[in-house]
Order: C-alpha cells, then structure tokens, then sequence
C-alpha cells in the first residue's frame, strides 16, 4: 500500500521503518531536514522511502507526497491540533481512504471518531502493552 | 450572550473588548500567560490561562454554557480543533473561526465551522478598495521607452464623463489615439467624439507624463 506519514519524531520515524519492513511504499513529510535522522538513512538513500521537507498539513505538501495515490494518510507530530487538521484535509479534500491522527489527549478521539478519522494515542499504547506483558507473566 | 473567545493577542483582545461594550459576556483563553495578564489588566479577570485544544481547559472556561466559540489564534490547526471541540464535547450552538491560510478556510468550511474568518479574504478585499479600480495598463513602450502606448478605462463617475475630447487640456506631447466604447464600438478621436462612460482611451504618451494622463482622465467628481 502506499503510506504517507506526516512527522518523522520517534512515532513516526519507528512506524515508517515498521511499515515499510512489511512492504508498504512509505513517504514521509518532515518540515525540519534536522528530524529525519530516526529514518533508515539506507532506505531513504536507496529511494525505497521517499522524504519530502515541507509543512505536511497544507495540500501542496501532500500533493507532492503523492496523495493521489495513497492509502493510508497518518498524522503523527507531536502537535495534536495540526495532526487533527491533516487528517481532516487528507480525508475531506483528498478522499484518502484510511486516515490516523496521533493525538496525546484521549478526549479528542470523541471528535475523532466522530469524523471518521483514527486515533492513535501513545499513551494508551503503552500502558497497554504494559498491562498486557504483566498479566502474561502472571499467568 | 456568553462567549468563549480562544486567542487574546492582536485579533482576540480588540474583539473581546468590543464584544463587552456591546453587552455581551466574554471569557478569554490562552496559553501565554503575558497575553492574559495585559487583558486582565485592561479588561477585568475575563482571561485565563490554558489550551484551547484541550478539553480540561474548555471546560474551565464555561464552554458547555456559551453561545458561541470565536478561535481566534494565530494557529489554523488550534483554530479548527478547538471549534470542533466546542462543537462535539459542550455542543456549543455557534462556532467561529479565523483562518490565516485560503486553503485551511475552505477546510474550515467543510469541516462544518459555522462562520469562517479568512484572513487572506479580509486583506485582499481591503487592497481592491485601496488600489485604482480604473486600472492603466501600459501596451507597449515606444521611442527607446521616451513614449508608451497605454490603456486607460474611464470611471462612470469620471469628471470627464459627458465632455468632448477637445474639451480636455492633455498633458503635453500626449494624444488619443483611439476609444473604445465599453460595447467594443470605436470612436475616432478626430471626430470629437463625446466621452462615455467605462470607455476605453488607447493614448500615446510621454513616459514621464502617463501618470498624470490617468489622472486626468479617472478623477471622480
């Protein structure tokens, strides 16, 4: 499938190497050239992962990104105001098909929903995760 | 009314001023603590300190009660989110929002923000009011650019309106070369023709004269 992740931090570099591990055709929009250090430098040398230095919310960014043609949109800076605008621009304006926000607040994911765009909430992941290794152990 | 205005700098804190002389009750949120002291010295304990994105921070600020929600910071993004916030968690009745990029206002819109304040709109609609509505459009420089040939469309309310041509004192070295009624009819100059309105004068003119031609030609009355 291809992937468009916006934000290359630790959530959205660690997702793309994931992604693309599984075969996806992964294009990241990262505004700051400094932040993309977390991608796998061979992949992106190699053309295999594409990167792209933009503010990836605004349409010619994604239009770049190749919008067109992707599958997946996923918002993922650590601002969630701006990862609830591109989603809602990736699915509104360009009718991507699936559509994730991180967001850091659990209440947002009310709104969210609502709008037809999924939430990843690292938080909840984590505890989770968490939760579910212990009572593994305990078992 | 009871307003939650999201953003007290340079648009937020003149609108919850004049919103309060109209009668209405505001209350300001922001998250620089300097933005909501100099309201709070001006305005009165109306402002307090908090993300408009945030839920918790809404809801301190009287959110489920207000009648509207006008985002008014500098963030498209915190702009939208704390609309749609208002709108889902308190069912806040109207919301509106500025938008400093055309493209987040159109996004705005179909994100179902009531009213959406385009920034962009608001500036260029002021610029076509500021800048001549008669415009000179220069064809083609003549002469090693001494002279040019030059477009001019005459207001309706031009003070030459209703004159013959050899009623107008050109400046010197300038001359009609052409006009052109605004139904594409042309009037030779030599006859004397009557000018009309929104006709359109082809001139030849010294360089160094244009600027005072248009302004013969355009003064209103």
């Amino acid at each position: 499938m291809n992937v468009i992740i916006m934000g290359a931090g630790s959530l959205g570099s660690s997702l793309s190497r994931k992604l693309s591990d599984l075969g996806h055709r992964i294009t990241v929009i990262e505004k700051n050239p400094k932040a993309v250090s977390l991608l796998p430098r061979g992949r992106v040398d190699s053309g295999a992962m594409t990167v792209i230095h933009r503010d990836g919310s605004t349409g010619p960014a994604m239009i770049e990104a190749g919008i067109a043609d992707a599958d997946v949109f996923i918002a993922a800076t650590g601002k969630d105001s701006l990862n609830g605008l591109a989603a809602q621009r990736a699915k509104f304006t360009f009718r991507v098909e699936t559509v994730m926000a991180v967001v850091s607040d659990e209440a947002a994911r009310t709104l969210y929903d609502s709008l037809g765009v999924g939430t990843i909430n690292k938080a909840t992941l984590a505890s989770s995760a968490i939760a579910s290794m212990l009572s593994k152990d305990e078992v | 009314m009871y307003l939650v205005i999201v953003g007290g700098g340079k648009v937020g804190s003149p609108l919850a001023s004049s919103l309060i002389n109209e009668g209405h009750e505001v209350f300001v949120l922001d998250n620089n603590p300097d933005t909501v002291a100099k309201i709070q010295r001006e305005l009165g304990m109306i402002a307090t300190i908090g993300d408009a994105t945030s839920l918790r921070a809404l809801q301190d600020a009287g959110a489920s009660r207000a009648g509207a929600i006008i985002a008014a910071t500098d963030s498209d993004e915190d702009n939208l989110a704390a609309c749609q916030l208002a709108r889902t968690n308190f069912d806040v009745p109207r919301t509106i929002a500025v938008a400093h990029s055309p493209e987040n206002a159109e996004l705005f819109d179909f994100a179902g923000v009531d009213l959406v304040v385009s920034a962009t709109d608001l500036v260029l609609a002021n610029l076509a009011t500021a800048l001549p509505a008669h415009p000179l459009i220069r064809l083609m420089p003549i002469a090693d650019r001494t002279q040019e040939l030059v477009a001019i469309k005459l207001p309706a309310a031009g003070t030459a309106i209703g004159r013959t041509l050899s009623e107008i004192t050109l400046p010197y070295g300038a001359k009609i070369v052409l006009m052109i009624t605004s139904e594409g009819h042309q009037k030779s100059p030599d006859s004397d023709p009557v000018i009309e309105a929104e006709d359109e004068i082809i001139a030849l003119s010294p360089a160094n004269s244009t600027a005072e031609l248009w302004e013969l030609l355009t003064e209103l009355r």
